[in-house]
């Protein structure tokens, strides 16, 4: 038996898919991607995520990609932002269902430490007929992918850095030809007491942080078995506590505490025939949280039944449901929410050359059909030679968001009459690969978008209450670039990232539109790598641009740079275990930087990693 | 004490500094000595206070005057801005006081620490009062609330705390009694040279702050249904007349006009939520409970001199705030964008 992952290295642009090879048969079942043509998919694999082992996705969407996250602090609160939109615009699985609390619309990817994957992939635009609720701005999909006929092995890597920064991780796994099985561990605990200046404070001293110290810890199960010639079951567990002190903004001096516990499990059988597959997923959610001893709980269970099939030649389709049964247990309410959807997708490949994608979602909540949603898109690859080729991908797509239970519910304030968000979203990119001495990939996407019915909460007296009243535009581009060569026993590689967003804001003043608030218009991410055998260093930097802190004409924020730095050798060895070892230093110049206003961020941060493999 | 008797003080300030120029030289104004100041309280969270001044003859805005004339953020929730003793007061409920002076804004001095929730502040007896909330406890109440002194006037450690009421606001100095308006129904007086708490005086409804009208002084209290304004005996220290008036879901932003004449910000609520400015007078039973009617009104003011009405606008504190100037008599004069979520206003 073998599993393949098939993923285009680097910008991650091409389909990606599931492949079994089952006796002599090789079947497929085709993951999301298949179906996305037209749309801009980022993907990290395991080998790029080993270098923020220690670190966030929150630092992965940050530094790699053109997703503006907002952090409220060092292991604070982050969220992401896809293309100007908020963070509740972002759907984000794991292993195929859907993180996001129920109750907030949204997740913390703070809380989502990078040991707990093995890969993260990133779609960008609306895609609500792909992935369904919340996927306005684009998605993120985490995975575990099992691997097999490897035997025992087992890992542990351990970082110490700077402010008190102590991160622990483990793990074991075994695979023979059809079973794997894998346990991994961390704990993450940072003391978070960095310097800084405290613009509150008249002659701004330097002081250390304070409340801002952040411990979590998980655990990861996974498991894969392959029954007989044609099924295959995966089940996955992942548990992640944290115990967070909440960094307040300067010039006040809070000291509230939080305490995340999050349960999430996926169970997974697939059935393989000649030309199809059919595919069961059951899915369960459970989210705690506890703000200075109020406690709040959700849990989602998911019903996800999938049928792919490709009985005609260069046709595939997928038809599916699902089914979301939602409970919030709030400290101010208790509610339940029941949603049902169908999709059916179909890529037809007349060509080598150019596929076309359309994909059918229907949902249905409380008790109605509503909204229906498609999405088209292609891919033509309109000049093709031996080492080189140009792609034009494009794609139009409507995206929605159901109004969270907070939204509806909350008390008092929530407002039932709420509208669902709106999305109608379109891009039009280029890509061009070349390969040779230096080896080539660049993309250019021009996207536009138009947000409808977008959900603010508005005080109504002395009561915050959510109001359908934001109406945006979007628009801009996006370019990444790599190119990696030889140079004698150097290989090197340069990768370049630039995005230009426009997200007016048309209800504040609509002749006179502003850019929405903490949404840089320019961001740009560089990277540097040189590799000598096994010795790897690496220089980056992140540039992220003036932003206001509010809507209108509001105070801007200046625009900030961070460069990082790393060393690692991943060839030590003694006998047959592994040791390799990384070092690195964050923010290398030592930039006194904010990305939301007055939360402090730490300077130089020294991290020094090391591994044992056995 | 807001800011309605605190540019009368300031003129009296400005007319003894007069009279005392024995040389006949002139002093060249201070940019801000002139003018209007806007309280901009901030974002909840955010710490985004700050102060715009606005200079009615030129028509001219200035914003982020704090940051602009100091190179640093306010960094806090600006609750009140304070005229006395020759110094400008700027209270901060995340807890600090800065001092600036108030011609050109540069910092003098500030109290940044051992406070909670300040409010509002009060100079007597060369010292600072503060009224402060104190901290919440576990339900998210107040039952430790203080005035905080602090021994001199350009801010320092705070010295001592006295107790008082539930939720203090505004403060009104006698000679050398210091009264406080605690939202909880009471009118507090504390003896500024003994810092020892003297007298409690029962208000009925929500006093918060004190007005000086017909040579006496006042506090205005609001309920449910009504508003009062309860005179209070500066030498007894005793609560006398009380002139109400049904006025329904009164709010604590007031400010006092022409002949009596006292404007009060109303507000539905949620679900609702419909604001407006109620007129009442002092002088008859005459009430106009919408003379002004919209939504996100957060703050109100009258200019004496122009005799104008300032109407602040939170615009519901997604961004900049909004104020609106009114002719006596209703008519619009002119809108401009502020700060975030204007509250306040001090006209010198």
């Amino acid at each position: 038996m073998m599993l393949v992952l098939w993923m285009f290295a680097g910008l991650g642009w091409m389909p990606l898919q599931d492949t079994v090879s089952l006796s002599e048969i090789e079947v497929s079942a085709p993951s999301w991607e298949h179906f996305a043509s037209g749309q801009k998919v980022i993907s990290f694999e395991k080998r790029e995520l080993n270098d923020y082992s220690a670190r966030s996705l929150a630092d992965l969407l940050q530094e790699k990609s053109p997703v503006f996250v907002r952090q409220y602090g060092s292991g604070m609160l982050a969220s992401p932002s896809f293309r100007g939109t908020s963070a509740g615009h972002t759907a984000i699985f794991w292993n195929g269902i859907p993180l996001n609390s129920p109750s907030l619309g949204q997740s913390d990817l703070s809380l989502m430490p990078i040991q707990a994957i093995d890969q993260v992939q990133l779609q960008f635009g609306s895609s609500g007929a792909l992935m369904g609720n919340e996927a306005i701005g684009g998605s993120v999909h985490l995975k575990t992918n099992p691997s097999f006929e490897k035997g025992l092995k087992a890992n542990f890597s351990q970082t110490a850095g700077s402010y008190g920064l102590f991160h622990s991780g483990t793990s074991v796994h075994f695979s023979s030809q059809k079973l794997s099985i894998q346990s991994r561990f961390y704990r993450q605990f940072s003391a978070n007491k960095f310097r800084y200046r405290d613009l509150s404070l008249p002659g701004t001293p330097e002081k250390f942080q304070e409340n801002a110290q952040v411990e979590q810890m998980g655990w990861v199960q996974n498991l894969s078995w392959v029954i007989g010639e044609k099924d295959l079951i995966k089940a996955s567990f992942w548990w992640n506590q944290a115990d967070r002190q909440i960094q307040p903004v300067m010039g006040s001096r809070t000291r509230d505490q939080q305490e995340d516990q999050s349960f999430r499990a996926v169970w997974d059988y697939t059935h393989f025939w000649n030309n199809s597959s059919a595919n069961l997923k059951l899915g369960w959610v459970q989210d705690e949280l506890n703000f200075n001893g109020i406690d709040n709980q959700t849990s989602q269970f998911f019903l996800i039944p999938e049928w792919n099939f490709d009985f005609w030649d260069n046709w595939e389709f997928k038809v599916g449901g699902r089914a979301t049964f939602a409970k919030g247990e709030l400290s101010t309410y208790s509610a339940k929410d029941n949603r049902l959807e169908t999709y059916q997708s179909a890529l037809w490949r007349p060509k080598e050359v150019l596929s076309l994608s359309l994909n059918l979602r229907q949902l249905a909540f409380e008790d109605l059909w509503k909204p229906f949603l498609p999405s088209l898109g292609v891919d033509w690859i309109f000049w093709k030679k031996e080492k080189e080729q140009w792609m034009l991908k494009s794609s139009m797509a409507k995206g929605f968001k159901v109004p969270t239970l907070n939204d509806r519910f909350w008390e008092p304030g929530g407002n039932p009459d709420l509208l669902p968000e709106e999305s109608l979203s379109g891009e039009l990119g280029l890509h061009w690969t070349k390969r040779g001495f230096f080896n080539l990939e660049q993309s250019l996407t021009y996207f536009r978008m138009k947000v409808d019915n977008w959900i603010i909460w508005m005080p109504m007296g002395a009561v915050w209450s959510p109001q359908n009243i934001r109406k945006v535009t979007n628009q801009g581009l996006e370019y990444e670039g790599k190119l990696d060569w030889s140079s004698g026993p150097l290989d090197w590689q340069v990768q370049l990232g630039y995005s230009l967003t426009q997200a007016l804001d048309l209800t504040t003043d609509s002749n006179r539109p502003q850019q929405l608030p903490y949404t840089p218009r320019h961001q740009t991410n560089t990277a540097l790598k040189a590799e000598l055998g096994s010795i790897a260093w690496d220089f980056s930097g992140t540039w992220v641009g003036q932003r206001s802190i509010g809507t209108g004409d509001s105070r801007k924020m200046d625009p900030f740079h961070i460069w990082n730095t790393g060393i690692s050798c991943s060839a030590l060895k003694w006998g047959k275990v592994q040791f390799p070892i990384r070092f690195q230093i964050l923010n290398l110049f030592n930039a006194d930087y904010q990305v939301l206003y007055l939360r402090a961020m730490p300077g130089r941060t020294y991290q020094f990693n090391l591994s044992i493999h056995l | 004490m807001k800011y309605i008797f605190k540019n009368q003080l300031w003129a009296l300030v400005l007319v003894l500094f007069a009279f005392s120029c024995q040389d006949g030289s002139e002093k060249p104004l201070g940019k801000y000595e002139t003018g209007v100041l806007i309280l901009n309280e901030g974002n909840f969270g955010t710490n985004d206070g700050e102060v715009y001044h606005y200079n009615p003859s030129l028509r001219a805005l200035t914003g982020e005057v704090f940051e602009f004339e100091n190179s640093r953020p306010f960094a806090g929730l600006l609750e009140d801005l304070v005229l006395e003793e020759g110094r400008l007061y700027l209270v901060a409920n995340t807890g600090k006081i800065e001092i600036v002076n108030p011609d050109n804004f540069k910092s003098i001095g500030a109290v940044t620490g051992n406070l909670d929730q300040p409010r509002s502040l009060a100079t007597a007896s060369g010292k600072l009062f503060v009224s402060d909330y104190g901290p919440y406890d576990a339900n998210y109440q107040t039952p430790d609330s203080y005035v905080a002194v602090i021994s001199g006037l350009d801010g320092g450690a705070v010295k001592t705390k006295i107790e008082v009421s539930d939720k203090p606001e505004d403060l009104f100095v006698s000679g050398k009694n210091v009264f406080v308006a605690c939202a909880s129904g009471k009118v507090e007086v504390i003896d500024a040279d003994s810092e020892t708490l003297i007298k409690t005086i029962s208000i009925p409804g929500k006093p918060t702050q004190f007005l000086e009208y017909g040579g006496k002084l006042w506090v205005y209290s609001y309920q449910s249904t009504q508003v009062s304004f309860h005179a209070i005996d500066l030498g007894s220290l005793q609560a006398g007349e009380v002139k109400s008036r049904a006025l329904p879901k009164a709010t604590s932003r007031i400010a006092l006009g022409d002949g009596g004449q006292v404007y009060v910000v109303t507000s539905s609520g949620w679900p609702n939520y419909e604001d407006a400015v109620a007129m009442i007078s002092l002088e008859n039973e005459q009430i106009n409970a919408a003379w002004k009617k919209g939504t996100g009104f957060y703050g109100i003011g009258y200019d004496r001199e122009r005799q104008e009405v300032y109407l602040a606008n939170a615009k519901g504190f997604q961004g900049n705030g909004e104020v609106v100037i009114y002719q006596k008599d209703g008519t619009q004069l002119l809108s401009m964008e502020v700060g975030r979520g204007p509250s306040g206003f001090l006209f010198r």
